[in-house]
């Protein structure tokens, strides 16, 4: 079985810095020869923001039909979920808010309707990732994001702990974090880390 | 000369537990002689910011949409009020999606250098946040107040005040919370005396 890897560019720039951060870890990933990648450029997605309906909380499924209905199984199939978002006014960009927020359907899954997210095999193992860039170089300029994130990572199953985060402030312009002194060997060796991580537990 | 106050709803859905909080709000203003205009996001016909930075050369947005007659409104008015629900720990997309398009504001201010707002403007000028969480959490607002924060900045506006109530699912909604809509109307009250205070000063 291959690893199953789910990438979300939620950047409505393609090939800034937040896409060149998640394409620098799927490029390591991609070295690796059981590996399956899925990278989806959020804002071809077609994915609309939650109408706060809260109709999942009965139907176990959202009202809404578009890009979701493609990725809904594949969020649950993914052994390692990716999350990239640039940092826009302090928070993450509307296009990856709008993909958290339509995580509504998977948190009425978990807390309200009480079923599993994803089968009782694989559940515990999954690895999340989140990237983001920030034009600011303030140390606090990712706060406003974390919170949402861990939603978006609790309610399909990856615990806290299994969160990982490589976030790269100071870089603005498009292609500035090609200069960046680290941030392209931190990707990779996040990369190999998360790499070597899942596997054993896909064995275990 | 009554304070302008512009109310933006950024909910997906009508008359819930934050556009009531902001009707609250609104109404308290407009019994202190406001003269007061409600937005509802989600009829504006807008997109989210592209991420272009085509207005840090000229300090234009090059999406022509309803959200730029909206900022226009928003640069003329005394006060705002910035009203989303929390989801997923944060404002709504619909409400993040504005505020990222103000990004031609701030290349005015911090690029080109064309537009500052002086202490005295941003004195006069008033930023409330209204907000209602499902969750009891005391932190559920906390990812909000950044992207809030920055928002008035980059207009303009002082950060005046929250509009904020919690546990919505436990009080059945905000009508069954004991003291926000009261808090709200009184606060709308006090922001307009307030402004009209210092317009004489």
């Amino acid at each position: 079985m291959p690893i199953k890897v789910l990438a979300f560019s939620g950047s409505p720039r393609r090939h800034g810095n937040s896409e060149t951060l998640l394409d620098w870890i799927l490029d390591t990933l991609r070295t690796e020869g059981d590996v399956e990648i899925d990278k989806v450029i959020l804002v071809d997605a077609n994915v609309n923001p939650c109408k706060g309906c809260n109709a999942c909380e009965v139907l176990n499924k959202c009202i809404q039909r578009d890009g979701m209905d493609v990725l809904h199984d594949k969020i649950i199939d993914a052994d390692v979920i990716i999350l990239s978002s640039p940092i826009f006014c302090m928070g993450i960009c509307s296009q990856a808010k709008a993909l958290i927020d339509r995580f509504q359907v998977f948190r009425s899954r978990k807390y309200v309707l009480k079923l599993p997210v994803v089968p009782p095999e694989r559940k515990g193992k999954r690895i999340g990732i989140f990237l983001s860039t920030a034009g600011q170089n303030w140390d606090h300029v990712f706060f406003g994001a974390i919170p949402s994130v861990k939603c978006f990572f609790h309610v399909i199953d990856v615990k806290d702990s299994d969160i990982r985060y490589l976030m790269v402030n100071g870089v603005d312009e498009k292609g500035a974090i090609a200069k960046h002194p680290s941030a392209q060997r931190d990707a990779e060796q996040l990369a190999r880390e998360v790499i070597s991580d899942i596997r054993a537990r896909l064995a275990g | 000369m009554s304070a302008r106050v512009i109310g933006i709803s950024g909910s997906p859905h009508r008359h819930g537990n934050t556009e009531t909080l902001l009707d609250a709000f609104l109404d308290g203003a407009e019994h202190a002689g406001g003269s007061v205009e409600k937005v509802i996001l989600k009829d504006l016909v807008y997109t989210p910011c592209r991420g272009c930075n085509a207005c840090h050369k000229d300090g234009e947005c090059i999406v022509n949409d309803e959200a730029l007659p909206l900022f226009d409104r928003i640069l003329l008015a005394d006060c705002i009020a910035v009203a989303s629900p929390i989801y997923s720990m944060g404002i709504t997309a619909e409400m993040k999606g504005l505020i990222d398009r103000a990004q031609f504001i701030w290349a005015r201010k911090f690029i080109l250098k064309t537009l500052y707002f002086t202490d005295d403007h941003i004195r006069r000028h008033k930023g409330l946040f209204i907000s209602t969480a499902g969750l009891s959490w005391d932190n559920v607002f906390d990812a909000a107040f950044p992207a809030v924060t920055a928002f008035f900045n980059t207009m303009g506006f002082e950060y005046y005040d929250n509009i904020i109530a919690n546990d919505m699912d436990r009080w059945k909604g905000i009508r069954g919370h004991p003291t926000a809509l009261s808090a709200a109307h009184a606060k709308g009250q006090e922001v307009v005396e307030v402004i009209a205070r210092l317009d004489l000063a």
